[in-house]
């Protein structure tokens, strides 16, 4: 027996967490289809002594690398930077590191005010509403009155603790005379909404036991499924079906024995990441009326990834400042160098976050900044760096091009058989120069704190934690795939609700966004229910 | 999850002293065989990643240790990343395994905290923010 919801949300994580809530609590009937499975906080590895082992195989950021039934290989042969993620209830989430700063209002004007990229059709005010709502369903702690941003709503918790690193450098920034404020972060200080708060522990990238930091498997699927949602996990979508009107019907999928279902539909609303995303829409061409992908006429789906050059500074001090603990996420921020400044060879800027440096291991064998040391030079070096340091986490801002994109490898498949994506991705000259000028400066806020050395980690392959833009929004159908409704031009029931639509890049982690842009579009969709085309 | 052939023989006494021209005593610090890095913790760090076995092997029975010196490791990553990596990981996860190793580094693992929420206003009050707030707003105003 077929079985029609009224709305069919593709992947449980950050965007499809938020949406499937939203709808299922205004009455819509929903069903999620997600590959992965609900996450086992027993499982999380963070608590026991192997962590630092088990971080670089089974619980890699990289999928390929991690290589679970669940999760489908990204080929980055060609791409300067490995796109990361994590296939499970709650999405990357799960192990992101729960920074949750807002873009900014000049993020969505960059063509008129530096006469680059595109403006956004929709701007920072309009979303305001929305991410001081999802602020709140989220449990985000922070401080208001942070000068980098127009005046907003507090936040629900109070900041986390600076730490001993963040104390030193905000003294440093003061003494520099530059900004700097404590990191918004979606991790709890304060018991929340049935959640207990974080305990500083520093494993937050690899899943949070405590369930301190927010991830929609804790904020919001419980809810959803309260409110009659039904997620079926272990279900993998290998493409969307579209009716006789262009009407989008469904999708198939296959269970974990490959068995397949097609799940029928009103409205569609995919939120799979702007990789996962872009991969289904190119699936789900057809010969007849949509040879180059679903949604596609405007040619743009899977182009103009960004994924945010990512640099590392590291300053140490002479002294022990735990670095090691902490969480992870980051104490403090700054905006110092943000914003276009006409007398720089660049425009546009970067967010930087403060971040401990992790444990032994990360400092022998390092996967940020640091070299190797074997010999007597080994204890030399642990002696003078070993819980002494703090890392700058620099985001630039990544400008679109159509160069960078998410194409189908004709080779690769995941454990279904079904085609992997393949990932075209360089860094341009700009985001080079953008990203020398910070990490100099960066070196230089930690010099000013005090720290007897430093050392820079430039443009780090293994950073591709921030997926935006492979079928941006637009007004115009030609140069655009979703509305600023994110429903896309050319299949009005199907639904874009991750950082697929993003315009540009900001220089800001895009969670906080993504999440508020997903409720956004819940709700309009909620406001628009009666004017919304269905198929027959 | 890991999956790899978890019959691959390592001989641990030529590990060990591998171990040792890696990680000998110095600055204060033991050396490998001094904490019986390789001796207690191989089984446990191969339980863990079974995936380096193969590769952990391949590197001790290629490198000579009475001649070893750790020059040598540089043309191991050339030749052998997988090696390169898993002797790397596998001798510093041995050794800092060790509860005298960590204890001489100071490091007591990941361990939980528990801090008062509300002492952010104790630096407030201080004044650590004013500068900033003082300078006023550095965010663009941007059209509509
Ligand atoms: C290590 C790391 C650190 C990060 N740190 C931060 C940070 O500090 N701050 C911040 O703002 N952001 C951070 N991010 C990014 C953040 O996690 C993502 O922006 C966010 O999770 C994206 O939300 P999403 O809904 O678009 O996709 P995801 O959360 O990735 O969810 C997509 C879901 O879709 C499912 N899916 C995909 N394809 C299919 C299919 N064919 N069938 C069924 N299901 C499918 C996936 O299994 C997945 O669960 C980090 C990411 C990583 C990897
Ligand atoms: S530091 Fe806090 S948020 Fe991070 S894993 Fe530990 S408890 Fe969770």
């Amino acid at each position: 027996m077929t079985y029609r919801a009224d709305v069919l949300i593709i992947g449980a994580g950050a965007s499809g967490g938020v949406a499937a809530r939203h709808l299922a609590e205004h009455g819509f009937d929903v069903v999620c289809l997600e590959q992965g499975d609900w996450p086992d906080r027993s499982a999380f590895p963070g608590t026991r002594p192997d962590w630092e082992l088990a971080i670089r195989r089974d619980w890699a950021m990289s999928p390929n690398v991690r290589n679970r039934p669940e999760d489908y290989p990204v080929v980055h042969d060609d791409s300067d930077i490995e796109p990361l993620m994590y296939n499970a209830v709650g999405g990357s989430m799960i192990i992101y590191a729960g920074t949750w700063p807002r873009m900014l209002p000049s993020d969505f004007r960059v063509r008129t005010l530096d006469g680059v990229a595109d403006d956004w059709p929709i701007a920072y005010q309009e979303l305001v509403p929305y991410y001081d709502a999802i602020d709140r369903q989220i449990g985000v702690s922070g401080l208001a009155g942070d000068p980098a941003y127009p005046p907003h709503d507090d936040y629900p918790l109070p900041p986390l603790p600076l730490g001993m690193a963040g104390r030193r450098v905000a003294e440093g920034h003061n003494r520099l005379g530059w900004h700097w404020w404590p990191e918004p972060n979606a991790i709890l200080s304060a018991p929340y909404d049935g959640r207990r708060p974080c305990v500083q522990r520093g494993v937050c990238t690899s899943g949070c036991a405590e369930g301190a930091k927010a991830s929609t498997d804790l904020t919001h699927w419980p809810k959803a499924t309260a409110a009659g949602a039904r997620l079926i996990t272990g279900a993998r979508v290998s493409r969307i079906t579209l009716g006789p009107q262009g009407l989008a019907t469904g999708a198939v999928w296959l269970d974990r024995l490959g068995v397949e279902h097609h799940q029928e539909a009103d409205v569609v609303i995919l939120a799979a990441n702007a990789v996962g995303t872009a991969r289904l829409l190119l699936l789900s061409a057809d010969d007849r009326h949509c040879p180059d992908g679903l949604a596609n006429s405007s040619g743009l789906v899977g182009q103009r990834l960004m994924m945010h050059p990512f640099s590392v500074v590291t300053g140490w001090w002479d002294d022990q400042v735990e670095g090691w603990q902490g969480h992870f996420g980051a104490s403090i921020t700054s905006y110092q160098f943000y914003e276009t400044d006409p007398d720089r060879d660049f425009v546009r800027g970067a967010k930087w976050a403060l971040s401990p440096v992790g444990g032994p291991l990360n400092h022998i064998l390092p996967m940020r900044a640091g070299n190797e040391v074997w010999g007597p030079d080994h204890h030399e070096l642990m002696g003078r760096t070993f819980g002494r340091g703090a890392s700058w986490a620099i985001f630039g801002e990544d400008l679109p091009e159509e160069s960078n994109r998410v194409e189908l490898d004709p080779g690769r498949t995941d454990s279904h058989g079904i085609p992997a994506p393949r990932v075209r991705y360089r860094i341009s000259d700009h985001s080079r120069r953008l990203m020398a000028f910070q990490e100099q400066r960066a070196e230089e806020s930690l010099t000013a704190s005090g720290c007897q050395e430093t050392a820079v980690a430039s443009m780090i392959p293994y950073s591709g934690w921030h997926l935006m833009g492979t079928a941006r929004m637009g007004e115009d159908p030609a140069s655009s795939v979703v509305n600023p409704r994110q429903q896309t031009h050319d299949v009005p029931n199907l639904y874009i609700a991750d950082a697929s639509v993003f315009v540009t890049s900001s220089g800001v982690n895009p969670t906080c966004t993504i999440t508020a842009l997903a409720l956004r579009t819940a709700d309009l969709l909620v406001q628009h229910r009666s004017e919304q085309k269905v198929p027959a | 999850m890991t999956t790899a052939d978890s019959s691959a023989e390592i001989d641990v006494s030529r590990l060990e002293e591998l171990a040792d021209v890696m990680l000998p005593a110095a600055h204060g610090m033991p050396s490998a065989s001094d904490v019986k890095a390789v001796v207690v913790y191989l089984d446990q760090v191969l339980g863990w990643r079974n995936d380096l076995r193969q590769s952990l092997a391949r590197a001790v029975a290629g490198l000579e240790p009475a001649t070893f010196t750790v020059d040598q490791l540089a043309a191991l990553h050339e030749e052998d990343e997988d090696a390169y990596i898993a002797l790397t990981t596998a001798v510093a996860a041995c050794y800092y395994l060790s509860p005298e190793v960590r204890g001489r580094i100071g490091y007591p693992g990941q361990v939980a905290k528990t801090y008062d929420p509300y002492a952010y206003t104790e630096w407030v009050a201080e004044g650590l923010l004013d500068p900033v707030v003082e300078r006023g707003p550095i965010w663009r105003e941007a059209p509509g």
